[in-house]
């Protein structure tokens, strides 16, 4: 039990007729990259959605380091160390690039409105520790020419890794990242795999969703299928690639 | 910088305005242009921190003003309803002002916990609906309120606070002294109001309400709480509105059920959208401007009709309204002093 | 209580009509339509100026003189020009917004200017004063213990027809099926096969001349006031909230609820002297339902967040 920082349990969610979710027992280990893959529609964004309770599941359990987490609030998540992105990237458009980083890094008490109106040293002096971790966090990620640039100025590229910075200022424990490579060109890819990777060996842990199998199958140490709802495969690279249900899930699909 | 030299010349044409199209009195009407103006961008305020600050849609912003107006009135020394009830004991006006403005907030509270979980336009809808319950309610519980008959007697409260030096200047330029007071007051607590917003606009705290504006999920997802961070815009803004409230009603020196009606909102959210929806000065401008245009379009009703009534005269003005509200809102969103980078067009 | 019953089947069917309008157009544009009540009052002021004998007092614009014809005639003549001008509200207004990728609330925002601007251009059209149509006074008579005249019975049966007109439409026929189909799907764009642009003008056109429909039957049973559609708005909004936005059947019954509701509540002891209120308790009651079940009695929660 305590090697898994997340763990669910009989996890539904339906809509109409359509059975979206359907996850009968899921865990993630401490330390890994486990990989989410399936076909369009199979219910991963969904499934990510319940976790991260975005959605109310029909029915189940999420836990989360040991802590029943079914009826936390998304934001409560969050502060407990459970940062996710999105499919369709949400950067802050009519913000910059750096206040983008400030909202995500600042503390929730100095966004108390009194603490603001009054704006007591300490606040300052927390804001002030926050530019160093925001600079060396947008150089990581190539984003340090353009701090001052609107969000909605930058590319649909830049934005997925803006989006990314912005999870980092959280610490998260385990970051969730949808698609993470999407619509990013190949040497792009190629960097945000390599701070992925870096960021699991400081001890992050990440499930992340992906289409590109190749980069999935490169740094995943577990890559997990899933398919109309339901997990149908689960294990090593290797394992996974040469399991016959997933080669059928994909043939199966109109999309691959 | 070119939009305040914009913003200087319009205001300078404005009080040419006033100045050259009326040869009796222009000093009366300046100053009672400058109170409806001082009062209605401070409403307009209110609704900015609202809709420009946090994306949230006020169209009820009368009640808000009116609870506020109404909670302080009550509680100082005053004359009620069709029989003229006297309530000669009160609290001391600064604190039944600091009720009022709670009171405010406290509606802001009440709407916003059913509706800021929800998708924008509910709250639209949700505070729209409270303005015209909330007109219902005075007019009808004329026990408490004086209903339609209203209440009255109730400015010395304010007046006995007027230094010697506003009777001196209104005696020298033949206007209200009354009046002036209130002017004066009004537009002193704008600038307080403002200087607050400027350094809340920069906090931690402002900047958190442009990431709600921008994307709750996102927020969200970053461990904020958006729908608290919503509620408390909610009730500065409310507050705004209800002080702005307060003095609408120390200007009238009366108040009654019509004082307060819907309608009033939307010649505040015309101003704010001249203005500029985002920028901290941009509804106080814009509530000059809009004071302006409205005496301008008292020409084109005569010129419409050959007598115009009441009736055709408050046609003209809202069809002028209602003109801008859309023009603005098209072609220029940011209003004339919002920044063009936040302009609000693609908000969700 | 009772006696009120026949008023409530009365507003129940305006707002029921009002409030179906108003949830298609919602449904398949996302807007948020706050002239729909100014469309409304456009099919009974147009009536009132094609119907009134040009003898009578009416004055347009202080200077016209109404046209005079034939009453059905003028009816169908109004609802034809309110349908028209939803089909130009979207060509020239609305179609233009959304190729520049206006949001949702800066539409809602041009809405309301709309809603402000045609107020009063009928205000200055038609004057402030209340006016009737032509029609001869009739005398309430009892139908099954409810007191109504035999208008009020024909306009009650004619509104009851066109609202399961409305719901074949949208069952059966092609167009119908499309709106839903719009209306149905998250995003415009996805649905395949379908040009949403064409439906989305079909919508305006309908929901515009289902308005215009509503106002003519409110201006028959009561009277024409200028600013007759946004008095009946929030209670259609209310209407539709309660039967949950986006749904056709439900904001049908959820109007037709507010409306029964509203004229009974006029009966009830602590009502007593307080005759305004009663729209402020069906609008209180909406933002209730908003507080326990804000996604309607027949809506599903994925359209409220
Ligand atoms: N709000 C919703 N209402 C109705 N159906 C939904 C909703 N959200 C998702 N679905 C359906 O649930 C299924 C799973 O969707 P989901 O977005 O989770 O898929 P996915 O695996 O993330 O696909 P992709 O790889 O294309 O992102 C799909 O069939 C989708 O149509
Ligand atoms: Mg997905």
């Amino acid at each position: 039990m305590s090697n898994n920082i997340l763990s669910v349990n009989s996890l539904t969610k339906s809509f109409g007729g359509l059975e979206a979710v359907n996850v009968e027992n899921f865990q993630i280990n401490s330390n890994e990259i486990t990989s989410l893959i399936g076909p369009n529609g199979a219910g991963k964004t969904t499934f990510f959605d319940l976790i991260t309770r975005f959605q109310d599941a029909d029915s189940g359990s999420i836990f989360f380091k040991n802590k029943n987490v079914s009826k936390t609030n998304s934001y409560m998540l969050a502060r407990l160390g459970m940062v996710r992105t999105f499919q369709l990237t949400r950067v802050f458009d009519r913000m910059t690039v750096y206040e983008n980083m400030q909202f995500a890094g600042s503390s929730i008490k100095n966004e108390g409105f009194l603490n603001s109106l009054f704006n007591k040293t300490s606040l300052r002096k927390d804001e002030g520790n926050l530019i160093e971790k925001i600079d060396d966090t947008l150089k990581m990620l190539n984003l340090y020419e353009m701090r001052n640039a609107y969000a909605r100025e930058l590319s649909g590229g830049q934005k997925k890794l803006l989006e990314l910075g912005r999870s980092l200022m959280k610490d998260p424990e385990i970051l969730l990242l949808d698609e993470p490579l999407a619509g990013v060109n190949p040497k792009l890819a190629d960097n945000i795999l390599e701070i992925i990777t870096n960021l699991n060996a400081k001890g992050i842990n990440i499930l992340m969703v992906e289409h590109n199998i190749n980069a999935v199958m490169k740094i995943s140490d577990r890559v997990v299928v899933m398919a109309e709802g339901k997990i149908i495969s689960d294990g090593k690279p290797d394992f996974v690639r040469s399991d016959k249900k997933v080669i059928e899930a994909y043939l199966g699909s109109s999309d691959e | 910088m070119n939009k305040y030299i914009t913003a200087s010349l319009l205001l300078l044409g404005c009080i040419a305005y006033i100045f050259l199209s009326n040869d009796t009195g222009s000093a009366r009407v300046f100053v009672n242009l400058i109170t409806f103006a001082g009062v209605y961008g401070l409403a307009a305020i209110g609704i900015n921190v609202h809709f420009g600050w946090t994306g949230l849609l006020n169209f009820g912003h009368a009640a808000f003003m009116g609870i506020g107006a109404y909670t302080t009135v009550l509680l100082i020394p005053h004359s009620l309803g069709r029989e003229g009830v006297i309530i000669s004991t009160g609290l001391p006006l600064p604190i039944a002002i600091i009720f009022g403005l709670i009171a405010s907030a406290l509606l802001g509270l009440l709407l916003g916990l059913p509706t800021l979980r929800l998708r924008g336009d509910y709250l639209a809808i949700v505070t729209i609906a409270a303005a015209e319950i909330f007109r219902l309610l005075v007019r009808d519980f004329e026990n408490l309120t004086g209903g339609v008959y209203g209440i009255i007697q109730f400015s010395d409260s304010l007046q006995v606070y007027r230094p010697n030096f506003v009777d001196v200047i209104s005696t020298k330029y033949d206007v209200s002294s009354a009046q002036l007071w209130v002017a004066i007051l009004t537009w002193i607590s704008i600038v307080l109001v403002i200087i607050i917003l400027s350094r809340l606009q920069k906090s931690p705290w402002g900047r958190a309400l442009r990431a709600v504006r921008e994307d709750e999920d996102a927020v969200r997802a970053l461990g904020k709480n958006a729908v608290w961070l919503k509620l408390q815009s909610f009730m500065l803004g409310a507050a705004i509105g209800g002080l702005s409230g307060i003095f609408l009603v120390f200007n009238y020196g009366t108040v009654q059920a019509s004082t307060f009606v819907p309608v009033l909102t939307f010649y505040i959210w015309a101003a704010l959208i001249l203005g500029g929806v985002g920028s901290l000065g941009g509804p106080a401008l814009g509530a000059i401007i809009f004071w302006v245009i409205i005496a301008g379009t008292d020409s084109i009703s005569r010129l419409l009709f050959e007598s115009p009534d009441g009736q055709q005269l408050a046609g003209v003005r809202f069809v002028i309204v209602g003109l801008l509200i859309m023009l603005f809102m098209i072609f220029r969103p940011s209003g004339i002093l919002g920044k063009k980078e936040e302009l609000l067009l693609d908000v969700k | 209580m009772i006696e009120q019953l026949g008023n409530g089947l009365l507003l129940g069917v305006i707002i029921a009509l009002g409030s179906v309008a108003l949830s298609l157009l919602y449904g398949v544009t996302r807007i948020v339509n706050f002239a729909h009540g100014e469309i409304i009052a456009l099919g009974a002021v147009m009536t009132l100026f094609f119907s009134s004998s040009p003898d009578s007092s009416l004055l347009f614009f202080d200077r016209y003189s109404p046209i005079g014809i034939n009453f059905f005639g003028s009816i169908v003549i109004s609802i034809i020009l309110c349908g028209i001008f939803g089909a130009s509200l979207e060509i020239f207004l609305f179609r233009p917004l959304r190729k520049n990728n206006f949001g949702n609330i800066a539409v809602l925002v041009v809405t309301i200017g709309l809603s402000i601007f045609l107020r009063h251009i009928y205000l200055l059209f038609a004057s402030a004063k209340p006016s009737s149509f032509i029609l001869e006074l009739q005398r309430r008579e009892d139908y099954f213990g409810i007191q109504l005249t035999p208008r009020n019975v024909q306009v009650l049966v004619l509104g009851f027809i066109v609202m399961i007109l409305v719901g074949l439409f949208l069952t059966y026929t092609k167009t119908g099926k499309a709106m839903r189909a719009v209306r149905d799907s998250s995003d415009l764009a996805s649905v395949t096969g379908i040009n949403s642009d064409y439906i989305i003008l079909v919508t305006w056109i309908f929901s515009s001349m289902l308005a215009g429909f509503t106002g003519i039957i409110q201006g028959v049973i009561n009277n024409v006031r200028w600013n007759m559609g946004f008095l009946i708005l929030l209670l259609i909004f209310a209407g539709t909230v309660l039967g949950g936005i986006g749904t056709s059947f439900g904001a049908m019954f959820g109007g037709f609820v507010i409306g029964v509701l509203v004229q009974l509540s006029v009966g009830l002891e602590f009502m007593d002297g307080h005759t305004e209120a009663k729209n402020a308790l069906a609008l209180g009651l909406m933002i209730l339902i908003l507080l326990i079940r804000p996604q309607g009695i027949f809506g599903t929660k994925d359209r409220i967040s």
